[in-house]
Formats: structure tokens, C-alpha cells, sequence
């Protein structure tokens, strides 16, 4: 029985190390609608900023956080600008894809050029300590990305709920060309909101550094389990991302003990396909309507 | 349009002929590496000693009084790399080729090298398959997977059996591996042998390199009880299993790195020094060693440092070193580059054990494998890593925790 | 999508394809051949062999991707299969060309399984999905290793011949590559210029306008799928022959799915040649770029390789052949050109006498949610009349359109059309309705704005006519009825909202319908145009059209109308004479006003 348990909060604690990496791309993906294939690299791009940040500065990891995030915030924002929105003109996803992948690629060869191809190791800075909840045993770091990963839903549910940029940003992802006919800027928000996505993969990146070594392609594995929890969870429902990376966490952890850690992936991506077949709106997602398919 | 392919075909031909230009009283030899990509790393460090071997043949009249040049070619992936082995061999007119570090690499490479009739010098590359196949023209210097895997059952039950305090037969043994050919092939061994030695190898798991949790693959060997166990990996998983067994509270009587992660500093920074203490590897032979069975070998560095600026990276370098100067020693004694000139040479050498700076010696033997190359056993000790296996080699006593 | 159209240049002559660009062809592939044998150098062949299987692969990839639009980042899948079952089938002493044809056989299997689930997700859904299967292969081909060799891969003996396809000349590879380049471009260029191209173009363009134009999209997207795998395929089992060793992370290699996917975008997505073009330019420079770039510094041939994918991407969007057509178009026609006036038609003495009923409506319900926006409504259609469908916004008017055209299921009642032949049929999907001679038009309207206006037409007439001369005859003929003829050869996304009305007419009239359903098709156009619309209409009934017309502008309600229903909150509130129904109080208190005076003018 503690070893289900066990089994099962190491299950949790992976769910919210996915949940804080996947909360960005949902905001991403579901209001500006844009595929962004770079995702991951923009969390290995905050992960080596971290590392920098704390072995050249000798910050502590959270004191990272202020430089961390408004960084990622500008890079988001400024892909946004410069590499979307002159696409979102040509009314073309297709194309999107092939830019984001594109910029993934440079980003990841860039951190090879600067960094070299060895692991490097942000220093713990004590949250690899563990923690004996009963008989499970988990690290402190792991519980503070659980509880920064409810903290960021929970905010962002309120901002997009209560304020008035909030109201914004979901009024152009429900009608781009009504909001823009009530006045607001759409290129400001999607610039906003893309930069408010890689924000939130920043702060990611700050709570993940100490605890896993960064690498150049340290993001690759991490993207694809992104888009797997943000199409679980329901495109552009930010609790739906928790929720389905909580279950996508679980799904991980129960395959890997009890079938084998090689079929891991397999279980993952089989629940992928099958949402994607079955229910393609999600978990709690409302019903597909990109407004640039056709109908 | 057809000014334009014939452009190309022109750049083409000028831009690979731009790379190396040899003068008349030169030979040139291909060396054959991952230089970009995934395996850049150890691809690059795997030619360097190849470079300091070309540097002191050279320094020592070269190769039949010619000087040698090195024409380099670029393995990131297979089609790449009998790309650059045509190359090589066509354009840049190369006798011979060392390489490749990858066993994928190798063997696509290779199979070019043969159907011209070019020799093939692997001098790291460990997969089976690569001498396998019977070619030749292939001739591999270094130890295999099966060396590797032979060495860590050795070292179990010659000595980690008694350090633990236990006969080899009651000691559970956990292999784990990731999933590529490097991984698949050293835990394959590592099964057969065990099985040979009468070993109770309680689970064999592979998993994804570039996996981000293990957390379950250690919850489930603490639960079997494991006391040795065998990890096959690189970096990224050598880091992860060895911090999150640690964490988990898994500490079996043993743990044998299969080279790779195992076998590099920083995986031992990041996982700190006091958690690492003891680990064992399995792999080339490395800097901490004895050097009265290694001669040779403080030189080396001492050239490696004086080259780029920093000590060797792995012992990748040490042992394409070896493997590329004893070639080109034995060429040194032959007339002519013919390739099967080249090939009896290489037929001919012969060196025992403790002669040269890798410590084992070199004989070709069948399909071309050199039989007395052989793996050592290396443990974590003070954040170093110290020789400790065979006894012959080891610099230190192999400590084990009861 | 992209901005060229079906055609490279404006469809004047026999051929679709103008003679400069023929001989450039010709020449191109000419030279793929001649420049390694006349060089003679083993590496220079590698370099050529390797543009033809990628160029090869592109093509392939196009077919699905840039035709119909469903971007696969999976295609590894097909070209995977091809190389492990040739490897499988030479392990069991089987010549590798039957184990091309095995590969092709499997990789149509795999491909119509996996895309008929997935033909529903859009865009980046579909992408994903196919990266999931990649991942899915890649990982199962690893675990099976008793089957593929697992991750220390598969390798053939080196037995010389084409029975073998292992050689120790340099050009039979070249000429197998090269031969399999020519099949790919062949089928690609068969495909694109005979029916099935313009309906996967249509499908991508406006999959609902295809459907409604008789299309069967899911069928002809899982054509494309399978013609694509299998022919990626083949190339898979080629290439593994010529690499000697294959193992699960370079045959399921996303890298590579994702590479041909880009050599198509960069030369040209949609179009023929296009791959061809990117893989041109691109291995070569690749290779040159890893031998100047790659031994020098740890990525920095991949960070250019980057860089220039993302400037292509932002600065070329339709590719190199975007470039190539700029040079070669010769104007096709003026943009924002302005439907002209629609020639006067001869009108038959008198219209033919109304007939029996074509369509019988029955207890039609529907509700969304809450909304219970269809309740009980029936009515019948009648050979040879016009109905008027009238009613304030919101009534739910173009919901039960979408239920008697098979876009939307009704919840309860049933919808009847009688065929030609006089038995009657309940049919369910759009391309069932169309095949009964119900054809309809879009409140927005649906042009397939990368064709041009004759190609727009084109894809309605397809449906009577296989043959492309036939459909081209019909939709010109069509086109000079509805007085689109002056610009048959400019691109759809240049008319006004005039001509894209007629357009839309034009599309569904190609089809020879016997009953037209007509949504708005008066809106915002102008007065004089208005008149020469009902006209029009009035022509289209006399040609034996039975015609079912919802209309806000009054004045076309009333001249054109036999019979008029009026639908308010979902329900049917009065049915009769236009005359009749105008005058009815609850129809009046409904939304009548002002526009009723103006109906008498």
C-alpha cells in the first residue's frame, strides 16, 4: 500500500512539473491559437538563464525569478511580433508551425554554440530537500512547483475573469474581428498574452533548474508532453490544463511502475490519440471553434 | 535552371576540395566523426586524440617520410556519414580512415569504405555489429560492449560479491539501460553474461534517454530489493536516476555505470560528490590510473592540455589516440599506401598488455576485433575517478559500503 | 493558402503548363542525371541520389500536405515501414522490389487507419496527432526487437545486384532514385491536373463549399493519404538498400518528417514542382554548409540552417515557385475587377407548368442546448417553382437549409427528395443531396479563393463530368450564362461581393441541379444588380430549376416568389402567396416595414 502511495505521489509531483511547464502553451495555444513548437525552448532558454543567474550572480533560484521572467516575458512577446503576427496575416497556421519549428531549432543550436553540449547543473539551493509526508516521500522543490502551479492557474483564472486586459484577452480569443471592432488593439493582445504564456513557462523554468540538469535539448521532451496535457485538459481552459496534467502525471508514474518504464511514452501518447479521436474539445474544453476553419 | 544545378554541382565540387589541401610529399588519412549534433561532444573528443597521434608521428618524421594531414568528415547522421566517407575517399583521396566513435555511424561508413576497398580503422565505436559483418577492409582497436559487459559481471563476482559480503548467486541484479543501440547493446551483454556467471538478474528495463522522471523505474527496484544494479546511460540519465534514487532512499549494495554519464565529471558535480562516492564504472581507460601499467599516459595529457587548453574530457581521447598511432606506426614500417599493404600491417601488429598508454594490448583477431582490448573498472572516489579494476591497473582499492 | 492557383499561368492554351517552363523542367531533370555521370566522382552521385530521395519524398509529402492541405509532421511512418519491410523481406531471401511493393501495401494500410480518425482534427491538431503515431512506431519498433533489430537496428548482407538493389557502380542507385523521383512527380502531376487535384484543393481551400459541390472530402483526403504513404514508402525501402543499415531513431526520425515537410513549404507548398525545387537547393547547400559550418564551432550549421528557415518562412511564403511565378505569370487578370452587367437572357415564352412535389419537408426539430431553434416544420417543394424561405433574423432559416442540405442531422423529422427516376430518397450527407441535383449556396459566401473563377466552377461541374475537358467546357459555358466570362482566368479572391454571389450561382448551377437553394444570394448588391439577379433566377427556373430561396430583400421575395413560408422563433407562422403572406397580420407584427412599400415599385 506505500508503495501505491508512493506510486502515486510521485505521480502528482510529475503532474505539477507538467502542469507549470503546459500552463503557458495553454494560454498560447488557446487564445492566440497559435502552435508554438518552440514552447520547450523557451523553458530550456529559462532554465540556462536560471543557471547563469544563480552560479554567475549567486542568486537564490527564487531571487532569479525577477530576471528570469520579465526575460521570457520579452521573448515571448517579441516572437509574437515578429514571427506570428506578420503570419496571422496570411490567415494560415500551416505556416506557423514551420516558424515556430524553425526558431526551435535556432534557439537549441544558439544554447549549443554558447554552452557547449555538457549538462549544466544549477546549484539545489536546498530544494532537493526531502519531505516525509506519512509514507510518501517527496522534495521540498517538487511541492513548491505543485504549489507555484496552482497559484499561477488560480491567478490567471482571475485575471482573465476580472480584469479588464483579462476580459480583452478573452474577447479576441472568442472573435478576433468583434473585439478589434470594439476597439481593441489585437496585435497588443496577442503580443501580451504570448508574452504572458513564456512569462509563466519562465517562472517554469526557475523551480525546475535545481532540480533537473539543463541541457540544449532539455525542452524537446518536455514540449511534446505540453501539448499533450494542453489538448487533455481542453484547448483554452487553463484548469483543464491542471487537471489533465495531474492525470497525465499519474498515467506516467502508475505505466512506468507497474508495466515498464519503456512503455511509459506509449501510454502517454495512446491517451493522446485517443483524445484527439474521441474528444477532440478535451476534458473541459468547450467545443472546438477556431475561428479560421472553416466551418 | 541548368546554369544553376551546374553552378551547384561547380560550388559542390570546389567548396569539399576547399577543406583540405595536401601537398605532394603528404599522405592524407579521413578522420571520420560526429562534429555536429546529439553526439558532438564525445564525436569532437574522439577526434582530438586522433589529432595528437597525427602530431607526434609527425613530429617523429611522419609516415614513411611523409607528412600525415588529416581530412575531416562529418558523421551527424547515417546518410551523412556514407556521404562523407564518399567524399573522403573520392575527393579528398584519403589511404585510410579512422573513426567514428558511433556504432550507426561505423557501421554505415564502414560499408562504403569496403566496397571501395579502403581501410576502415574504428577506434571507439563499442556495438557488436560493427565487426560483426566480416568485412575486410574494417579493423576496430577498441574494446567492445561485450568487453564492458564481460568486465562488470568480472567485477561482481570477483569482487563486489565479497565486498557485500554475499555469494554471487544470492545477490539480485538490476540492469537498467536507455533505449538506443549503446544502452540496448552493453545491458545485452551484460544479460548473457550474467546468465553465464549464474547470476540472478531480476529485471532488465530499458527507458527513453531524454526521459525527465524516474522516479517509478527506482521506486520499483527499491521495492525488488535490488543489491547491484547495472545503469547504461548518458548524462541526462545518469544525473536523474543517481539524484532520484538517492532522494528515494535506494541504496543498493552496488551501482556499475556502463560508461557514458558514468564516466564524466560533470555528471559527478551535479550529483554531488558525497552522493556519488563509490559508484563503479565500466569503461575506456581513464586518467586515474596506474601509470607503470599505462605508460605513456601522463604524456598524453600532458599534450592534450597543452593543445586545447584543458584536461581530456573522457577517455574517449586516450584511446582513439592509441588506436590511430599504432597505426600509423606499423604504415610507418611498411613501403607504399596500398590498402592491402595497409591491411597486412595491421594484420601484423602485436603488443602486450601494459606496453602502451590505454594499458591493454593489441592483436587482431577474428573479424578483425583486437582481442586483447579490454575495459577497466573505475569507482567514484573523493569526486575523482579512480582505476580500481583489475588490480594490475587500479590505483586505488575498490571500496564498498556493507 | 498560397496565392497561386491550380494553373501555373492562366489556362489559354491545350496544356496546362506553359512551354517555358517545360523546357526548364526538362532541363532540371536533365541535369539531375547527366551532372554525376558526366562528373563521374562517387561522392557527386551521393550528393544526387540524395536530392532525389529527398526531392522524391517531398513530392510525396506534398501530396498530402501542400494539395490537401493536412500537414504531416508523421510521413517517417510510411518511409520507416517501407525501409524495415524491404530489410525484413531480403532477411527472408526476398528480393527488396517485392518488398517495395509490401512496403507500399502496408504504408496504405497504416495510412488509412491513421488518418481516418484524425481527418476531423484541424490544423495543428492533425500535426500533432501525427507526431503521436511517429512517437508511437518509433517506440514500438524499439521494443519489438525481436522483430526490427531494436535499437541496434538491421543490416543487409552485401549482395550484389538488382535483384538486390546493393551495387558497386554508382549509377544504378542513381537511376533507381532518379526513376523513383519520376514516378512521385508523375502521380503528383496526374493528381493535380485531373479531378481528384481540384478536389483536394477545394477540400482545402472550403471543405463545407466542397461538400456542398458534391465532394466527398473525407474519400478523397484518404486517397491522397494512401497515395502518399505508399509512394514515401517505396522510396523508404530504395533508401534503406542504399544505406545498408537501418535502425528505429533515423527511420521513425521526426527530424526527417519535419525536413521533407520543409523542403516542400520552401519550394512551394500546393505545387507540383515545388519540392523538387526546395530539395534542389537545399541538400546541397545543407551539405555545403556542414562542411564550411559544422566541423567549426558546436552548432552553428544548425543555428544558420535555423536562421534560415524562419527568414524563409516570413519572407517567402509560397516558396521558391512563388518567385518562379511572379517572373513567369503574364497578368492574369485584374484584381478587385467588377462582375460586369449579366447579359440579358433570352427568356422562353412561357415557363414550364409546376410539376409535382421535388422535396417533401416533415416535422423537422432541432435544438441546440437550450435553444430549441427548429419546431416542427414542413413543407414541400414543388418541380419548376420558386419558394420564398422569409423571416426576421434569428427565425433559424439558414438552420433548416443546413438540414434539407445534409450539413446539419435534425434531431426528429425527415427530409425527402425525389430522384430523376421517381422514387424517393432520404438522403443523410451533403454529397448524398448533391448527387439527388440539390445544390446550395452560402449566406457568407465560400469561393476557393487560391482557384481562379473557371477552376472555382470547374469543381461544381466535376460532378456530372469526370473528364477535366468536359468540366473546363461546362464551366465556361456555365460562366457566360451567369456573365463571370471575362474573368474566368483571374483568381476567385479578386471579385467584388457581386461577383462572388454569381460565383457561388455559378459553382452550384456547373452541378446541373434540379433544385437550387439559394441563401441570401440578393444581399449586398446593388439595386440595378438586384434586378438583373432576379432575372437571372427567373431563367434558371425556366431551365427546369425548382429553386428555394431565403431573402431579406423584399423585392426579389415578391417578383421571384410562387410561394413564400414564413418562419419566425423556429416555427412556421404563415405559408401562401407572396401577396397572401404579406398581408397577414402575425407575419406583419413579425418584422414587416417599410421595405414592404417598396416591393410594389
Amino acid at each position: 500500500m506505500d508503495v501505491f502511495l508512493q506510486v502515486l505521489a510521485n505521480g502528482v509531483m510529475l503532474g505539477g512539473l507538467f502542469a507549470i511547464v503546459s500552463v503557458g502553451l495553454t494560454l498560447i495555444f488557446g487564445i492566440v491559437k497559435v502552435v508554438n513548437f518552440a514552447h520547450g525552448e523557451f523553458l530550456m532558454v529559462g532554465m540556462y538563464l536560471t543557471y547563469l543567474a544563480v552560479t554567475g550572480l549567486g542568486l537564490h533560484p527564487f531571487a532569479a525569478l525577477i530576471l528570469v521572467v520579465p526575460v521570457l516575458f520579452l521573448l515571448g512577446a517579441l516572437t509574437q511580433r515578429f514571427l506570428i503576427q506578420p503570419l496571422l496575416a496570411a490567415g494560415d497556421h500551416h505556416i506557423q508551425i514551420f516558424a515556430t519549428v524553425g526558431l526551435s531549432t535556432v534557439l537549441i543550436n544558439l544554447a549549443l554554440l554558447l554552452f557547449g553540449a555538457d549538462i549544466a547543473n544549477t546549484p539545489p539551493s536546498g530544494l532537493r530537500q526531502p519531505l516525509q509526508i506519512g509514507p510518501v516521500r517527496v522534495l521540498l522543490g517538487q511541492v513548491v512547483i505543485l504549489g507555484a502551479a496552482i497559484v499561477l492557474v488560480a491567478g490567471l483564472q482571475t485575471f482573465l475573469a476580472r480584469t479588464r486586459t483579462g476580459r480583452a484577452i478573452r474577447a479576441v480569443a472568442q472573435n478576433r474581428a468583434a473585439a478589434e471592432l470594439m476597439g481593441i488593439d489585437v496585435n497588443r493582445i496577442y503580443a501580451l498574452t504570448f508574452g504572458i504564456g513564456a512569462a509563466c513557462v519562465g517562472v517554469a523554468a526557475v523551480l525546475i533548474a535545481p532540480l533537473y540538469p539543463t541541457s540544449p535539448n532539455s525542452g524537446t521532451y518536455f514540449v511534446l508532453i505540453a501539448f499533450v496535457v494542453v489538448v487533455l485538459g481542453g484547448l483554452g481552459s487553463i484548469r483543464g490544463a491542471f487537471v489533465g496534467a495531474i492525470l497525465i502525471g499519474l498515467i506516467d508514474s502508475v505505466t512506468g511502475f507497474y508495466v515498464g518504464a519503456d512503455m511509459r511514452e506509449v501510454a502517454v501518447f495512446g491517451v493522446f490519440l485517443a483524445i484527439l479521436i474521441l474528444k477532440p474539445s478535451g476534458l473541459f474544453g468547450r467545443q472546438l471553434r477556431l475561428s479560421h476553419v472553416s466551418p | 535552371m541548368r546554369v544553376l544545378a551546374r553552378a551547384l554541382a561547380a560550388a559542390l565540387t570546389l567548396g569539399a576540395a576547399v577543406q583540405t589541401t595536401a601537398r605532394a610529399a603528404d599522405v592524407k588519412f579521413g578522420a571520420l566523426f560526429p562534429f555536429s549534433g546529439q553526439l558532438a561532444l564525445l564525436g569532437e573528443e574522439s577526434a582530438r586524440g586522433v589529432e595528437i597521434a597525427v602530431d607526434e608521428i609527425n613530429a617523429a618524421g611522419g609516415v614513411q617520410g611523409q607528412k600525415v594531414v588529416l581530412a575531416r568528415g562529418d558523421a551527424v547522421d547515417n546518410n551523412q556519414a556514407i556521404g562523407e566517407a564518399r567524399r573522403l575517399i573520392s575527393l579528398e583521396k584519403v589511404v585510410a580512415i579512422f573513426g567514428s566513435y558511433s556504432s550507426a555511424r561505423s557501421i554505415a561508413a564502414s560499408q562504403v569504405a569496403e566496397l571501395s576497398g579502403i581501410p576502415y580503422f574504428e577506434l571507439g565505436a563499442v556495438a557488436e555489429e560493427v565487426t560483426g559483418r566480416g568485412l575486410q577492409y574494417l579493423y576496430r582497436t577498441n574494446p567492445t560492449a561485450e568487453d564492458m559487459a564481460k568486465l562488470a559481471v568480472e567485477m561482481i563476482v570477483k569482487k563486489v560479491a565479497a565486498g557485500l559480503g554475499k555469494k554471487p548467486e544470492d545477490l539480485k541484479i538490476g540492469i537498467i539501460y536507455e533505449d538506443s543501440s549503446y544502452g540496448t547493446s552493453v545491458a545485452g551483454f551484460q544479460k548473457k553474461f550474467a546468465a553465464q556467471a549464474k547470476l540472478n538478474v531480476v529485471t532488465a528495463q530499458g527507458y527513453p534517454a531524454s526521459t525527465v522522471d524516474m522516479s517509478s523505474l527506482v521506486l520499483d527496484l527499491k521495492g525488488r530489493g535490488i543489491d547491484v544494479l547495472l545503469q547504461t546511460s548518458y548524462q541526462n540519465d545518469s544525473v536523474l536516476f543517481l539524484q532520484q534514487a538517492n532522494e528515494a532512499g535506494f541504496k543498493p549494495g552496488a551501482i556499475i555505470g556502463g560508461g557514458g554519464g558514468y564516466s564524466m565529471q560533470p555528471t559527478a558535480d551535479a550529483v554531488g560528490h558525497k552522493v556519488i562516492e563509490g559508484v563503479l564504472d565500466t569503461d575506456f581507460t581513464q586518467y586515474l590510473v596506474n601509470t607503470q601499467y599505462t605508460p605513456g599516459i601522463e604524456n598524453f595529457v600532458a599534450a592534450y592540455q597543452k593543445k586545447y587548453g584543458s584536461a581530456p574530457r573522457s577517455g574517449h581521447s586516450l584511446n582513439n589516440y592509441v588506436g590511430a598511432k599504432l597505426i600509423l606506426q606499423a604504415i610507418g614500417n611498411a613501403k607504399g599506401f596500398e590498402p592491402d599493404t595497409i591491411v597486412k600491417v595491421a594484420q601484423g601488429i602485436d603488443v602486450k598488455d601494459g606496453v602502451t598508454a590505454v594499458g591493454y594490448g593489441f592483436k587482431f583477431g577474428k573479424n578483425n576485433q583486437n582481442e586483447r582490448a579490454a575495459m577497466m573498472g573505475m569507482q567514484w572516489q573523493g569526486g575523482k575517478l579512480v582505476t580500481v579494476y583489475p588490480d594490475s591497473a587500479a590505483v586505488a582499492p575498490m571500496e564498498m559500503r556493507k | 493558402m498560397t496565392d497561386i492557383p491550380l494553373t501555373a499561368a492562366p489556362s489559354a492554351g491545350l496544356s496546362a503548363f506553359p512551354r517555358r517552363g517545360a523546357a526548364a523542367l526538362a532541363l532540371v531533370l536533365a541535369a539531375l542525371v547527366a551532372v554525376p555521370v558526366a562528373v563521374g566522382n562517387p561522392f557527386i552521385y551521393h550528393v544526387f541520389i540524395t536530392i532525389c530521395v529527398f526531392a522524391a519524398l517531398s513530392t510525396a509529402w506534398n501530396i498530402v500536405g501542400g494539395y490537401a492541405g493536412q500537414l504531416s509532421l508523421g510521413h517517417g511512418i510510411f518511409y520507416g515501414l517501407g525501409a524495415y519491410c524491404g530489410m525484413l523481406l531480403v532477411g527472408a531471401g526476398i528480393s527488396p522490389w517485392i518488398g517495395m511493393v509490401a512496403g507500399a501495401a502496408l504504408a496504405v494500410l497504416v495510412a488509412l487507419a491513421i488518418s481516418y480518425p484524425c481527418f476531423r482534427l484541424h490544423g495543428p491538431f492533425f500535426s500533432l496527432a501525427t507526431i503521436a503515431f511517429l512517437e508511437v512506431f518509433r517506440v514500438l519498433a524499439l521494443h519489438f526487437r525481436d522483430l526490427t533489430g531494436g535499437a541496434t537496428g538491421l543490416m543487409i548482407p552485401l549482395k550484389f545486384g538488382w535483384t538486390w538493389m546493393v551495387f558497386r557502380d554508382r549509377w544504378p542507385p542513381l537511376a533507381i532514385a532518379f526513376g523513383l523521383l519520376l514516378l512521385t512527380l508523375a502521380v503528383a502531376w496526374w493528381m493535380r491536373s485531373h479531378r481528384i487535384g481540384f478536389y483536394l484543393v477545394a477540400t482545402r481551400e472550403r471543405e463545407s463549399a466542397a461538400r456542398a459541390a458534391g465532394v466527398r472530402t473525407v474519400h478523397v483526403r484518404l486517397i491522397a493519404v494512401a497515395v502518399s504513404g505508399a509512394l514515401t514508402a517505396m522510396v523508404g525501402t530504395f533508401h534503406a538498400m542504399y544505406l545498408t543499415f537501418i535502425e528505429p531513431a533515423s527511420m521513425f526520425s521526426l527530424t526527417l518528417s519535419i525536413q521533407i515537410a520543409m523542403f516542400a513549404l520552401i519550394g512551394g507548398l500546393g505545387t507540383v514542382f515545388g519540392p523538387l525545387l526546395g530539395a534542389l537547393l537545399l541538400v546541397p547547400i545543407t551539405e555545403l554548409a556542414r562542411g564550411w559550418l559544422g566541423a567549426k564551432a558546436l552548432g552553428l550549421h544548425g543555428l544558420v540552417y535555423g536562421l534560415v528557415l524562419v527568414l524563409v518562412v516570413l519572407f517567402l511564403p509560397n516558396g521558391l515557385m512563388g518567385l518562379v511565378s511572379r517572373f513567369t505569370r503574364t497578368g492574369a487578370g485584374g484584381r478587385g475587377a467588377q462582375a460586369g452587367t449579366v447579359p440579358a437572357v433570352p427568356r422562353s415564352a412561357e415557363r414550364p407548368p409546376i410539376g409535382a412535389d421535388v422535396i417533401r419537408v416533415e416535422g423537422l426539430q432541432k435544438r441546440f442546448g437550450g435553444l430549441h431553434v427548429t419546431n416542427d416544420v414542413g413543407f414541400t417543394l414543388r418541380e419548376g417553382e420558386i419558394l420564398g424561405l422569409i423571416g426576421p433574423n434569428g427565425a433559424g432559416k439558414t438552420t433548416v437549409f443546413n438540414m434539407i442540405s445534409g450539413f446539419l442531422k435534425p434531431d426528429a423529422g425527415t427530409v425527402s427528395v425525389r430522384a430523376p427516376d421517381g422514387t424517393w430518397h432520404q438522403p443523410g450527407r451533403p454529397a448524398d443531396f448533391a448527387t439527388l441535383g440539390v445544390g446550395r449556396t452560402f449566406q457568407i459566401v465560400q469561393p476557393f479563393a487560391a482557384m481562379t473563377v473557371e477552376e472555382n466552377i470547374m469543381v461544381g461541374a466535376f460532378h456530372r463530368h469526370r473528364d477535366v475537358r468536359e468540366a473546363r467546357a461546362v464551366a465556361r459555358e456555365t460562366a457566360e450564362r451567369m456573365g463571370l466570362a471575362p474573368w474566368l482566368g483571374s483568381e476567385a479572391r479578386g471579385l467584388t461581393i457581386g461577383g462572388l454571389k454569381r460565383l457561388e450561382v455559378a459553382r452550384v448551377m456547373a452541378m446541373r441541379p434540379r433544385v437550387l437553394l439559394l441563401d441570401e444570394v440578393m444581399a449586398g448588391i446593388n439595386q440595378t444588380d438586384v434586378r438583373r439577379a432576379i432575372d437571372l433566377m427567373l431563367s434558371i427556373r425556366d431551365s427546369g430549376v425548382s429553386i428555394i430561396a431565403i431573402e431579406h430583400v423584399m423585392q426579389a421575395v415578391m417578383a421571384l416568389s410562387d410561394r413564400v413560408i414564413v418562419l419566425s422563433s423556429g416555427q412556421i407562422i404563415a405559408q401562401g402567396s407572396p401577396q397572401d403572406v404579406v398581408r397577414d397580420p402575425a407575419v406583419i407584427e413579425a418584422y414587416l416595414g417599410k421595405e414592404f412599400v417598396h416591393a410594389h415599385a
